[in-house]
């Protein structure tokens, strides 16, 4: 589904350069939940904004179904970013004016669906993440994990092939951040959605499939989860963290 | 650093925020000094005896707009404060007292408004200029330009400033004074309530408000002062209700039709039209109150202009006149006064016969709208006269048509005269219907030339017809002046009406260039002080729109970039803002227009049929109305909405 090769990306001028990514490298597959994690400044929200093409790569290429990211117009971009994009921030980005079922269904607006069937469609996505209550709710009325699940129906209900989470539990407390996650697991397992997720929380990542770990802007490390259960993988990351020398308040 | 030194930085960084109020307030000083470069005028107060009162108009004027300036710097004060309310927290964090955040923010105000006054001042000497202009056209003198301040004016401008901001800056000062510090810091954490209500009460308000504004509208057309104030209440509480209730009523409607909801870019522009109404909608309410007043005094005051150009021009045609009515008819006082006095290059003495009948009269009141008439019969003139009248009045003279009567009229009546088909019957005289005229020919109310009508005949005609009245009209070789024309009317013993008034006789005097005069010094002292009053409003409600408008621009840029990162692309990011910001400036407005043009249309229509014609049509003068209020909005909402682009779609 989504192929990284090479990617390099500078910052700063010619005299005073900053390296943020270094020929960085990898795939995802179809169904696949990645986890990208780091510590501040490795590079992973860099990595991020690349593939989401909200910045571009200074060298390398991105495909995403085999479509080089970097050949795109800015229109064309956009429809790209609407049609196979999902994006899930850390502080929701949810449209304070719009009710929950209004910040679903304008991810469907923006795709130009029939609008007499957007309605249905956010109700359908809204029950599969348990949200369905909440939908005439404006974001201030909901809490911070009711608000997440918003942000990820939005990101799947247009039927995008690519979600790019970016920190999706930092604004969390643990019980929303554990519902959150899995919840992520519920959308990449029985929903088949694919899921590139950044963070920092080596318990976040342990819920992904497969970890990258980025280090001064180069893959360090990469870690398979397997048939190994959520526990044991949790401890492995650590592990590489520890060996990574990353900081360890960063850690939790 | 010094606390005058730090206010001097925030003041420059609050011209540079804040361009549009600092140029509305620059132009609210150019304003006032302008308009008190008036009252203080000697030259302008020389032009004709009525022009004193100008100065009172002016200052009566005056109170309201300092009131309505007042209200937009507190406003635009309050405002400024709560946005900047965390860096106010931080300079008492770090040890100053409130009594020195109020100075320091007192300090800058002033110098804001010191800076806008000198500003103000300079572009005030250019608009006195215009106004100068405008008024010696107005009296047909020439105009010659000589800038300079007058310190009267100069005082009076800064004594009224002074007043608009030491009432706004008192009353932030207690605020200030008052806040504690965790209130300032974390202005921004307060519990959010939810953006928009969706109670009940307010969609069911939402309906009956635009019954209420249906029944006001009637009851104003009404033109019955009970009904008006009836009408003008429910208008009143028809905007209040229609903007609390818009941000309930219209999610409502969406609610039963999604399908609505959801095409094209209909969620994003009404889902931020209602947020913003659901926090301002009584500043919305009272905007469009403020706009609706704009409006009508505009309209007034070009109705009244209409009036008096109407009146004027009808009374205007002959350089000098005068007309006698009653059983002794001897012009010989005024001849002899005249002969010593004015020198005159041509004139005619005449008569005005009745015909007997009012078969013409009958005719104009069975076609057209009501009609004053100042005759009980059709009033009739011999050609003879007739040509020499309009030789007099400079007009090109007109073919006399054999066995036919002309018909010279005002404009209104053309039409149906043209259409007028009967004989008329004089003294065994049969005369069909020939050519009609139009051009003013004094045919209003006093002693004139027919009211609105004169038939024109065959000298021989007239024989045997009672006299009306006998006339004189003449063309002089320079315009009369006012002593001329005063001693004229006070040899004659005319009282200040111009009529002279005793047993036998009814005399009624005119002269062009003090007609002229009267409409200038008329136009004046009313069209100047209500355009005053609403060029003020229209720049407050606007300034107060824009200002609301731009401190949204930090969530419009987050709304904004999230639609970029969801896959808009810049050219629909780009016609969303547009529809919010024409949306925005429009909501306010319609209202307005709603009840400020059927206004003007029914006051438009209150003078006599005819009168209010050509420059002076209803329809045009709505034109012009809507002309001159939309320039102004147009160019608050195209340097708010270029403002606002800059800040959210940054290229």
């Amino acid at each position: 589904m989504l192929q990284v090769t090479n990617i390099e990306k500078y910052y700063g001028s010619r005299n005073q350069v900053t390296k943020a990514l270094n020929r960085v490298s990898f795939r995802v597959e179809d169904g696949e939940f990645l986890a990208i994690m780091g510590a501040s400044g490795s590079g992973k929200t860099t990595l991020l904004n690349c593939i989401s093409t909200i910045d571009t790569v200074s060298a390398g290429e991105i495909l995403l179904d085999g479509v080089n990211v970097a050949n795109l117009s800015e229109t064309e971009l956009a429809g790209f970013r609407r049609e196979k994009l999902g994006f899930v921030f850390q502080d929701y980005n949810l449209l304070d004016t719009l009710t929950v079922e209004e910040n679903i269904g304008l991810a469907l607006s923006l795709n130009h669906i029939n609008p007499g069937a957007v309605r249905t469609k956010v109700e359908e996505m809204a029950a599969k993440l348990g949200i369905a209550d909440i939908l005439d709710k404006f974001p201030c009325q909901i809490s911070g994990g009711q608000k997440q699940r918003t942000a990820c129906a939005r990101a799947m209900v247009a039927g995008q092939s690519l979600i790019l989470a970016d920190e999706p539990t930092g604004a969390l407390d643990s019980r929303a951040s554990k519902n959150l996650l899995e919840m992520m697991s519920v959308m990449n397992q029985e929903m088949g959605a694919t899921i590139l997720m950044v963070t920092h929380d080596a318990y976040g990542a342990s819920y992904a499939g497969r970890v990258l770990f980025l280090k001064d802007g180069r893959v360090f490390n990469e870690l398979l989860r397997g048939e190994r259960g959520r526990s044991v993988f949790y401890h492995e990351i650590l592990d590489v963290l520890a060996a990574m020398g990353g900081d360890v308040s960063d850690v939790i | 650093m010094t606390l005058s030194k730090l206010s001097f930085r925030n003041a420059r960084r609050q011209a540079r925020d804040y361009m549009v109020y600092f140029v509305t307030i620059s132009l609210a000083a150019a304003l006032l000094y302008a308009y008190n470069g008036l009252v203080f005028s000697g030259e302008i107060r020389t032009l004709s005896k009525g022009m004193s009162s100008l100065s009172l108009t002016i200052v009566l004027a005056s109170v309201v707009v300092v009131c309505v300036f007042g209200w937009l710097v507190a406003y635009a004060a309050r405002f400024m404060l709560l946005r900047r309310s965390r860096e106010l927290g931080t300079y008492i964090l770090i040890g100053l007292e409130n009594r020195q955040v109020a100075q320091m923010f007192f300090l800058e105000n002033l110098m804001v408004g010191s800076c806008a006054l000198a500003l103000g001042l300079a572009l005030g000497g250019l608009l006195y200029q215009a106004f100068r202009a405008i008024i010696f056209s107005l009296f047909g003198l020439p105009y010659h330009f000589a800038l300079g301040l007058s310190l009267p004016a100069v005082m009076l401008t800064a004594v009224y400033f002074s007043l608009i901001y030491l009432y706004a800056l008192s009353r932030n000062r207690k605020r200030i004074r008052k806040m504690k510090i965790y209130d300032l810091i974390y202005s921004d954490r307060r519990n959010e309530g939810p953006v928009i209500g969706n109670g009940k009460i307010r969609r069911w308000l939402f309906g009956a408000s635009f019954v209420l504004g249906a029944v006001g509208i009637f009851l104003l057309m009404r033109r019955e002062l009970i009904w008006g104030l009836m009408g003008a209440a429910c208008i009143i509480i028809f905007l209040f209700g229609f903007f609390l209730s818009f941000a309930s009523g219209v999610p409502a409607f969406f609610e039963r039709r999604p399908a609505r909801k959801y095409r094209g870019q209909n969620l994003l522009i009404f889902r931020s039209l209602t947020a913003r109404l659901a926090a301002m909608g009584i500043m919305m309410a009272v905007i469009s109150m403020i706009f609706a007043a704009t409006i009508m005094v505009e309209g007034s005051g070009l109705v009244l202009n209409g009036l008096f150009r109407s009146r004027s021009a009808e009374k205007a045609c002959f350089d000098l006149y005068f007309g006698i009515e009653g059983k002794e008819q001897d012009p010989r006082p005024y001849l002899d006064y005249i002969e010593d006095n004015i020198s005159v290059e041509q004139w005619v003495l005449y008569r005005v016969y009745v015909s007997g009948i009012a078969d013409v009269q009958n005719y104009i009141s069975s076609h057209t709208a009501y009609y004053c008439y100042n005759y009980e019969q059709d009033p009739v003139m011999r050609w003879r006269d007739y040509a020499a009248l309009r030789a007099v009045a400079g007009y090109p003279a007109a073919e006399q048509e054999p066995g036919r009567y002309l018909i010279h009229c005002t404009a209104y009546l053309e039409e149906p005269l043209r259409d007028y088909t009967r004989p008329l019957n004089l003294g065994g005289i049969t005369l069909a219907p020939g050519s009609v005229y139009t051009e003013h020919f004094f045919q209003g109310t006093g002693v004139t030339n027919g009211r609105g009508y004169l038939l024109i005949v065959p000298d021989e005609a007239v024989e045997g017809l009672e006299v009306h009245h006998l006339a004189y009209a003449a063309q002089t070789s320079e315009p009369v002046s006012a002593e001329r024309f005063e001693e004229l009317t006070a040899a004659a013993g005319v009282d200040e009406n111009r009529f002279l008034t005793d047993s036998e006789s009814y005399t009624f005097f005119a002269a062009k260039a003090i007609e002229n005069a009267d409409v200038a010094y008329q136009t004046a002292i009313s069209v100047f002080p209500l355009f005053f009053l609403a060029l003020a409003l229209t720049m407050t409600a606007a300034t107060i729109l824009t200002l609301q408008q731009l401190s949204e621009s930090e969530p419009y840029r987050r709304q904004f970039e999230l639609l970029r990162k969801l896959g808009m692309d810049r050219r629909e990011m780009t016609g969303v803002l547009r529809k919010q910001a024409a949306v925005y400036y429009t909501m306010p407005a319609v209202p307005a227009l709603l009840i400020g043009v059927p206004f003007i249309l029914k006051l438009a229509a209150a003078p006599e049929p005819g009168v209010m014609v050509g420059v002076s049509d209803p329809g045009v003068i709505v034109s012009i109305t809507l002309g001159i209020f939309f320039l102004i909005y147009g160019i608050y909402i195209v340097l708010a909405y270029t403002s606002l682009k800059r800040n959210v779609l940054p290229e």
